[in-house]
């Protein structure tokens, strides 16, 4: 928290009752009301599922079919304490820890290389930079399909099948493609920021350290979120790599769980909510206005 | 009256429609002019070639020769070392397995494997992967050979000037500094080339060989057989109408839920924005809440939702209805409905976060002065915050675009496993790559789904770097600097 | 840029066409004789080292590994062996994992255990290796069917490719508790003891109608009929085949073969007394707990899922006030198992007398393989000859409560006994239809399901019902009509791209 003395919070608050208007009018209270209401809507419809999912992880049952409409007919912790115990057959922990380790591995490499290549594209021009950008472009509408075939062989040739970290590889090498989300960003930014660092004399390097990474905050959270989350949710690379059991990732695990025990699998999967949502309370202080983070005000 | 034939402005829509047409006989001679003279002057520019490196100075002629000679020739030794190591390293790499894995990729393989009596054999897509392999090596080599040379021109031509002989540690610190983007660029590069190009490459020529069906299951030997799979597609009628319908429904869904997603997501970020939301945090928190879990987990309980004994059916039949069969057979339009609306929310949530990202670098002070001139809410939605994020956002557009047009696991999940009457082997949800799914994964017939999924990217392609190189983000990239 | 593209790829393009596919050394390579193809099994079994022992890779299934079989078959294999230094260890794959993706590669198990589609599957590309007969300890007890189903041919011999271990084949599960007090003078029409439902499908039409009527929550028969793997056997009661010429010619489908027609009608006529919930997969999930709870009177099932059917049972029965002991009786006792019931000459479930032909469901049965990649044919032979033996399998039949495929096993069998006697006799009598192996096989399954799912939602259309007339029987034209198109769109499935 920045140091916001008393005088000046005093002041603030002084402008900001003058611009209220201090006087409840109709208006501002059907905007409060329209305002909030559709917040309470989105908020419904967003959490709706999930809750039913929490719901469901406390049935007693393994079917889903003793539920009456949504709510289970009876309730335990039973589930949750399989969850965990129960890895005979299903190691819930294990495919957890591997998956925390896939995601946090492929999250700071993926995002460290698109961010650098976003930059890079954004900022500078070279020869053969339009077509590097018309190339990606075009390349990422492949159907990845039948991609899978070539890198299921090119990873028996490198001999990362059964290992972690091949995932890893893929993932963050495939990172750089998605670069137009941030370059975009990029875009958006001022020269003039990067003008009064050069004549300062520092190196394009130093300007991208000191300069554009506190700007670009916002846009490197969201690339940290988004690449820590896709590990989670993606089944098909890592079912095709992994034939280990013991790796399992959390989806394929939950995917290898029979239709009766529907509990268990909502149990799972509200599960890997949890790291995201963390991780999401922790960055988003930092998703505020990258201007003020100390640069040139226009 | 004779002026009235003289438009002012753009003519209307189906005069230019009509005028583009009339211009194809003339746009099609001008481009093979165009060819023409690019082949005219070949001869001309191999002269100018062979002149400069004729001229060129001693150094640089060494370095055309062999990688890092030239370096060596004026006094930079550790980069020539360097150089001289990246070429040991590669001609290694061609004696041991690139000269080898060249060949192969033409012949795909001689020895037929037997598992039963233990003969390994040739396995021939390997060998095709490995190929692709090498030819990207070598292009990496020829990109750095060329690099190479520049380099030993720019030396001779500093030096030449008057100035001392860099030495290493200034080579090291231009990397960082006037070439950073080369430094920068370099890991991407080569991991996008390995791990995205080089699948591509092979599923393209994929579609040139025999790879599927009875080649893969008694594990033969694969042949070349340049355009038959595309012969074959194109004569079978079956498949022609119903490529045709898909691509209709594809189209329509694509536009739709890109629609859904996008301006949905925009909504709720700048209803977020607003000053008198308090907790800003705990309110995102719900639509991230929908983002962290895993989205193939949500549409299992979607699926399960609007099953025909699922809860939904159950509060309908408590309340006296009658059960609708949601996702049956015949339900065409409510199950696009259901597949509309679970996609937005999916998808809504990172198109907030995205949508946020954004709008956090948008100057306030520009809502300020729109205030003081009198513009309404709307308008200043409209003049300043949609330019904005549709400017940072078009290629992500297009990619949404793109990636909704090819979204496998919608109708996979809520409704695989039904073909219906008029379609060859796919039901009346079911997108493109699901079709191409139930054609060719599902029954092995590789080469035929790299041949589908080369025509399906012709198209999307096609479309997109249309719109794309039409769009400010490619064109006006400077609008905001 | 566009232009450099362009001649770029034109230059890519022909590539394929001055490809030579090497020339004429394929053929020099392409003979390959068979006759030294038992040789891997000759001599010693492997020996391994105290310092390092020769490792098994044994893939088996969940239900094994769940129940604790899995360890007791490896240690005791492994004492067996142990002064030759073998170790035999769960690979902790998949259970359906594919041996065809992870084989070549190396990261394939050595033997391993899975059904008869899924291994005969194999052979073509020769993933998994003949067995010599002479040298199996199983091959003697098997009937013939088996033997014929891990039978491949290829080039005019035929090869013995798995031994058979657990025969499956869906029967009837039935709740003996939830009988109505009268049945003894209400539905046993012919006197012989047995309750008619469960041996004539007219009666269980009827007895699930009245079950139904006297309390909307409760069911009588329950089939989801999406799943074509139980709903086929329909059809083949009524003479229809998957494949002609005893499942080798695939340009001859038979759904739509003799009545077949009538199958179809005896499934609309079923799916009117149930719930919308056999459309799609609702019953099929909600199988073995609403058995347990009792809305479900009888099901099909395979014996695989007995487990879970006894122990959601076991729980509802606890959740009533009984002990856990009383429980499991009840249980054992309260399970019963029969064939499917028979089905009506005439293909109308609502007469009430006629003649009746015995069902024929399609059945399958898993061996134990071994894989052609093993460094240790012979240790795996031993460990198959070890794991198919008469012990193993009472002892595989006692934990997991399957049927024995070997027929000395399956007469000493304790669990289950009469499932395991009925099993035997229907495959020896030709009731039971095995899935077949050919590779057109992949494409009939979604055709199969769709043609099934449409029958199915005729009693539940809003309006407009396609497979009823007027006064609510089977409309047999459009039904004929629709297993004519199936067929014809599996034809084309298989031939078009082929």
């Amino acid at each position: 928290m920045n140091a916001v003395s008393k005088t000046d919070k005093y002041i603030n608050k002084q402008i900001r009752r003058k611009k209220v208007g201090g006087k409840f009018t109709v208006k501002k209270f059907l905007e409060y009301f329209f305002t909030y209401l559709g917040l309470l809507i989105i908020a419904f419809i967003f959490a709706f599922p999930v809750i039913w999912l929490v719901l469901a992880s406390f049935s007693e049952s393994g079917s889903m079919y003793t539920f009456k409409g949504f709510f289970p007919s009876s309730y335990s912790v039973d589930t949750f304490v399989k969850l965990f115990t129960d890895t005979e057959m299903y190691d819930y922990p294990r495919w957890f820890g591997n998956t925390m380790i896939i995601a946090v591995c492929s999250a700071l490499l993926g995002s460290l290389l698109v961010i650098l290549t976003a930059y890079v594209i954004s900022r500078f021009r070279f020869n053969g930079r339009k077509g590097i950008m018309k190339l990606t472009m075009v390349l990422g509408m492949f159907p990845s399909f039948m991609a899978m075939t070539a890198v299921y062989l090119l990873m028996t040739q490198f001999d990362l099948i059964n290992q972690l970290w091949g995932l890893v590889l893929i993932y963050s090498a495939g990172a750089p493609m998605g670069y137009l989300t941030q370059k975009g960003f990029f875009d958006t930014i001022s020269n003039s920021m990067y003008e009064a660092a050069r004549i300062d004399g520092a190196s394009n390097f130093k300007v991208f350290i000191r300069i554009t990474l506190p700007i670009a905050m916002p846009m490197i959270i969201y690339t940290l979120l988004t690449s820590f989350t896709w590990p989670w949710s993606d089944f098909i690379l890592p079912k095709l790599l992994l034939k280990n059991r013991d790796l399992y990732t959390v989806a394929v695990g939950l995917m290898s769980l029979g239709d009766t025990e529907f509990a268990r699998f909502a149990a799972g999967s509200v599960f890997i909510a949890v790291p995201i949502i963390i991780l999401y309370f922790l960055l988003v202080k930092y998703m505020v206005n990258g201007l003020t983070a100390g640069a040139v005000k226009e | 009256m004779e002026t009235d034939n003289i438009y002012h402005g753009r003519p209307p829509f189906f005069k230019r429609v009509g005028q583009w047409f009339k211009a194809i006989p003339h746009r099609f001679n001008a481009y093979w002019r165009g060819v023409g003279k690019k082949f005219a002057g070949i001869p001309k520019k191999i002269a100018a070639r062979a002149h400069i490196t004729k001229t060129s100075p001693k150094p640089v002629k060494a370095s055309m020769f062999l990688m890092g000679l030239g370096q060596l020739m004026q006094k930079q030794i550790v980069k020539g070392i360097l150089f001289l190591l990246m070429f040991a390293a590669y001609v290694v790499y061609m004696a041991l397995a690139g000269g080898r894995a060249m060949y192969d990729f033409f012949s795909l393989g001689i020895i037929l494997a037997n598992p039963w009596l233990g003969i390994k054999g040739d396995n021939s897509v390997v060998m095709m992967l490995l190929g692709i392999l090498a030819f990207i090596l070598t292009g990496f080599y020829i990109a750095v050979h060329l690099a190479n040379i520049r380099d030993a021109r720019r030396t001779y031509e500093f030096v030449a000037r008057g100035n001392p002989t860099p030495n290493f540690k200034q080579s090291l610190g231009s990397m960082f500094d006037k070439y950073f983007y080369v430094t920068a660029l370099v890991l991407p590069v080569v991991g996008v080339f390995v791990f995205n190009i080089l699948p591509i490459i092979f599923m393209i020529f994929l579609a040139f060989t025999d790879y599927g069906g009875e080649v893969v299951t008694t594990g033969a030997l694969v042949s070349w057989v340049g355009f038959a799979n595309f012969k074959r597609l194109f004569s079978m009628s079956g498949l022609g109408s119903t490529f045709v319908k898909i691509l209709g429904w594809n189209l329509i869904w694509a536009v739709m839920s890109t629609a859904l997603n996008y301006f949905g997501g925009l909504g709720i970020a700048l209803l977020l924005n607003k000053k008198i939301v308090k907790a800003k945090k705990i309110w995102r928190a719900f639509p991230v809440l929908a983002y962290a879990v895993p989205g193939f987990i949500t549409l299992l309980a979607f699926k399960f939702m609007f099953s025909n004994q699922g809860p939904i059916n159950y509060y309908i039949e408590q309340w006296g209805g009658v059960g609708k069969l949601f996702l049956g057979v015949d339900s065409k339009w409510s199950a696009r409905l259901i597949g509309w609306i679970v996609n937005g929310w999916l998808s809504v949530p990172s198109s907030m976060l995205l949508a946020t990202g954004i709008l956090a670098n948008l100057n306030p002070d520009l809502y300020e002065a729109a205030k003081i001139d009198g513009a309404s809410v709307w308008t200043q939605f409209v003049k300043i915050t949609l330019p904005f994020v549709i400017f940072a956002t078009t290629p992500v557009l297009i990619g949404q675009f793109m990636g909704n047009f090819n979204n496998f696991g919608v109708f996979y999940f809520l409704r695989g496993g039904i073909y219906c009457d008029g379609y060859f082997l796919a039901s009346d949800t079911d997108l493109l790559i699901n079709w191409l799914y139930n054609l060719s994964i599902n029954k092995n017939y590789y080469s035929l789904g790299a041949a589908i999924s080369i025509i399906i990217f012709i198209i999307s392609a096609v479309i997109s770097l249309f719109v794309y190189v039409k769009s400010p983000s490619y064109s006006k990239e400077d609008m905001y600097r | 840029m566009k232009k450099a593209i362009s001649a770029l790829l034109c230059g890519a393009l022909v590539v394929p066409l001055v490809a030579c596919n090497g020339g004429g050394l394929r053929e020099k390579y392409a003979q390959q004789s068979l006759e030294k193809l038992y040789e891997r099994f000759e001599g010693d079994i492997e020996r391994g080292t105290a310092a390092k022992p020769i490792t098994l890779h044994v893939l088996e299934n969940d239900t094994a590994k769940k129940s604790g079989y899995l360890k007791e078959l490896l240690d005791g294999f492994n004492k067996m062996y142990a002064e030759y230094h073998i170790v035999a260890i769960d690979a902790n794959q998949d259970q359906f994992s594919d041996l065809a993706e992870n084989g070549p590669y190396g990261y394939g198990p050595d033997v391993l255990y899975q059904a008869n589609d899924i291994l005969m599957r194999y052979c073509d590309g020769k993933h998994i290796i003949p067995l010599p007969i002479e040298k199996l300890d199983a091959y003697e007890y098997l009937p013939d069917l088996v033997k014929d189903t891990y039978t491949y041919s290829l080039g005019g011999h035929d090869y013995f490719m798995g031994v058979g271990v657990n025969m499956q084949a869906p029967m009837l599960y039935y709740r003996k508790d939830l009988l109505p007090e009268n049945w003894e003078t209400e539905w046993d029409a012919d006197g012989n003891g047995v309750f008619d439902p469960i041996e004539d499908m007219r009666a269980m039409y009827r007895w699930s109608i009245a079950r139904n009527a006297a309390n909307s929550d409760q069911y009588g028969f329950m089939q989801s009929y999406d799943d074509p793997y139980f709903s086929c056997g329909y059809l083949f009661s009524y003479g229809a085949y998957v494949f002609g010429d005893d499942n080798t010619d695939m340009s001859d489908i038979g759904f739509d073969a003799a009545n077949a027609e009538l199958g179809a009608g005896i499934i609309l006529q079923l799916a009117g007394v149930m719930n919308s919930g056999c459309v799609d997969n609702s019953i099929t999930v909600a199988r073995e707990s609403e058995f347990a709870r009792g809305s479900y009177f009888a099901v099909p099932n395979t014996q695989d899922m007995y487990g879970t059917l006894f122990s959601e049972t076991v729980a509802a029965y606890r959740k009533q006030g009984m002990t856990a002991a009383e429980a499991n009786a009840a249980a054992n006792e309260n399970i019963c198992a029969v064939p499917m019931p028979d089905l009506p000459v005439s293909g109308d479930l609502t007469e009430t007398e006629g003649d009746t032909i015995e069902s024929i469901v399609m059945g399958g049965v898993s061996a134990y393989a071994i894989s052609s990649y093993t460094e240790y044919p012979k240790a795996s032979l031993a460990f198959l000859n070890y794991a198919t033996s008469y012990e193993q399998a009472l002892r595989r039949n006692e934990v997991l409560g399957i049927a024995p495929a070997r027929s000395d096993a399956n007469a000493d069998c304790t669990v289950q006994a009469d499932v395991a006697h009925s099993l035997l006799d229907m495959y020896n009598d030709n009731r039971i239809s095995v899935m077949p192996s050919v590779s057109g096989v992949s494409q009939i399954w979604t055709p199969l399901a769709t043609a099934f799912t449409e029958i199915a939602t005729d009693p539940y259309r809003p309006g407009g019902k396609k497979f009823t007339k007027q006064d609510g029987r089977p409309n047999y034209v459009t039904l004929n009509a629709l297993l004519d198109d199936l067929c014809d769109n599996i034809y084309n499935a298989i031939y078009t791209l082929a």
